[in-house]
């Protein structure tokens, strides 16, 4: 069991249907195998009811599965024993902020989570303070949440998950419903929580662009896991990503074109500044 | 459009009342409403009345706002009034006529009562005025705690409280939105007669609530990831501490019912006829 001490969450062979009852409906998540190692920031890309939001609430046992198991640090999330600590370990942050907010106010809607586990009134003001800080809302602790723009409460609702100090988060398409600049903002708030805190983060989105941004991606389709890996690996089948309903970032269709017309292009072509120096390469050459 | 409802408004001004713990300010708009019922003539109502204005000037909240609070009240105590002067025959017989007859204990009746009914809302609005949603609720939660020793956890009824409190703008937006998705759409919600435009406020109120649903079982789904579970061992942030101006007023709070109960021993059940009498 050596390696479980870095797998933070695994999914053995999960199947999960909405309602176990009816057969004939089809499972959301089939046959899904997949393992987290710790401090890892994983992106999960599907179409639309390819399952990707129900691997977030499968993740800290919101639903458990119908056959096959997940397990957060080795604890099995079908345990109703380890619910409080599984949920303690893995915060989920969901797509619409407004429907995540508990409180009137800021700093209050950042001590739900913390009052809840009975954690001592100074400590909760301390990471109350802390996790606004980190997203950058502290000035906003005595706003009205109603009255911030999205992206601002997407960040109050990530601080709120940051205060119970968990060791992974989930983000179920939390930039979905915001403008370029609440996306952007959200988007540096959750690199920061995996470099400067070490948490594990599993981004689930549909944007390709900010997928390429994790160090790994996993694409999900119709209740499958078909692909795992580097955003390099994932994006050099252009054909494949597309035939999954998918986009494809500018910078791979270039690629995919120039090879297209046998122009030998090799080495990273996903960033512009990858695909630039390959492009180097081969104009000196030539 | 809806955003002119300002029934439970809270004024943020920064006066020694407004910083008053909740609790303090739940107990004595308890007790002043009580006494001033209790309260049975001129002398003591006189003395409800004058306490209350002092705690509305201290306040800061102008009397203006104050006033407009009893707008909606406005009918019910005209009729109140009416009754009171149509149906009390005590006193002198001012006007007579057909089979109505007005007398002077009426008319001090229904200005009593119109005294009685104007200071309780006063009062009530002022409670609304001078406390944050989140502070009343934190004080109703502390005032209400002991309950739990005989199983009713009211900490559920204060989280009830807050998602409402919290949910109004946002479903006021959402109220919004869809009057103008359906008003795109053709609908007319302002024109036709009353049974027409209530029809037209189905279209509206379908939605409404379908997505309310909706928004509360992803609710549900974010509290559960914070760990709740019904307020079982919940510690509190702000955890509200009596200071010695709390302590002040509460000692004035019970100087008042004191007050109340020597002026009506004092001056007793006041008698119309003999009120009119040495009045005029």
């Amino acid at each position: 069991m050596a390696d479980m001490a870095d797998t933070i969450l695994k999914f053995d062979n999960v199947t999960f249907r909405y309602d176990s009852d009816d057969e004939k409906l089809p499972p959301a998540v089939e046959n899904l195998s997949l393992e987290i190692k710790q401090g890892e920031f994983v992106a999960v890309l599907g179409h639309n009811g390819s399952g990707k939001s129900t691997l977030a609430k499968l993740s800290n046992g919101l639903v458990t599965p119908e056959s096959g198991d997940v397990y957060v640090l080795g604890m099995n999330t079908k345990d109703e024993n380890n619910d409080l600590k599984i949920k303690q370990t893995v915060g989920v942050v969901f797509q619409n902020p407004d429907n995540q907010i508990v409180a009137t106010i800021v700093e209050e809607d950042v001590a739900f989570g913390p009052e809840n586990l009975g954690i001592e009134p100074a400590e909760i003001r301390r990471r109350v303070d802390e996790s606004l800080k980190i997203v950058g809302m502290y000035k906003y602790r005595l706003h009205e949440p109603h009255k911030l723009s999205g992206g601002q409460k997407q960040r109050v609702a990530i601080a709120g998950i940051i205060a119970m100090q968990p060791q992974c988060i989930v983000f179920d398409e939390p930039t979905a419903m915001l403008d370029p600049e609440g996306r952007r903002d959200v988007m540096n708030a959750m690199k920061r929580l995996n470099k400067e805190l070490g948490i594990t983060v599993l981004f689930i989105t549909h944007y390709m662009e900010e997928a390429c941004e994790a160090e790994r991606i996993v694409v999900m389709d119709d209740a499958h896991l078909v692909l795992d890996g580097t955003p390099n690996e994932i994006f050099s089948d252009v054909n494949y990503i597309r035939s999954l309903g998918l986009d494809v970032p500018q910078t791979s269709e270039l690629a995919q074109m120039l090879k297209c017309d046998r122009i030998n292009i090799s080495g990273e072509t996903l960033s512009v500044d990858g695909l630039v120096n390959s492009l180097a390469k081969i104009l000196n050459r030539g | 459009m809806l955003k002119d409802i300002t029934i439970g408004q809270y004024f943020p001004l920064n006066s020694v009342i407004h910083r008053l713990d909740p609790r303090v300010k739940l107990l004595y708009t308890f007790v002043f409403i009580i006494m001033i019922v209790v309260a049975n003539n001129f002398v003591s109502l006189a003395f409800c009345v004058a306490c209350a204005l002092v705690v509305t000037f201290v306040s800061k909240v102008p009397l203006k706002t104050v006033i407009k609070g009893l707008k909606p009240i406005i009918f019910i105590i005209v009729i109140t009034s009416l009754l009171q002067i149509l149906y009390v025959k005590t006193g002198v017989t001012l006007i007579s006529f057909w089979k109505i007859r007005i007398t002077s204990g009426g008319i001090l009746e229904a200005v009593f009562l119109t005294f009685r009914i104007s200071f309780l809302i006063v009062m009530s609005t002022m409670l609304t005025y001078t406390t944050s949603p989140t502070s009343m609720t934190n004080g109703l939660d502390r005032t209400f705690a002991p309950l739990s020793k005989i199983g009713i956890d009211f900490n559920i009824i204060t989280m009830i409280m807050t998602i409402a409190l919290r949910f109004i703008p946002t479903l006021i937006d959402e109220v919004d939105k869809i009057i103008s998705a359906q008003k795109s759409r053709g609908a007319n919600f302002e024109t036709g007669s009353i049974f027409k435009r209530a029809k037209m406020l189905i279209p509206l109120f379908v939605p409404l609530l379908f997505n309310a649903t909706r928004r509360a079982y992803e609710l549900a789904y974010a509290m559960t990831c914070r760990c709740y579970n019904g307020g079982k061992g919940k510690t509190t942030m702000n955890a509200l501490k009596y200071k010695k101006g709390d302590w002040l007023v509460t000692a004035l709070t019970f100087a008042f019912v004191a007050g109340v109960i020597v002026l009506n021993i004092k001056f007793g059940e006041y008698n119309a006829k003999f009120a009119f009498n040495s009045a005029v």
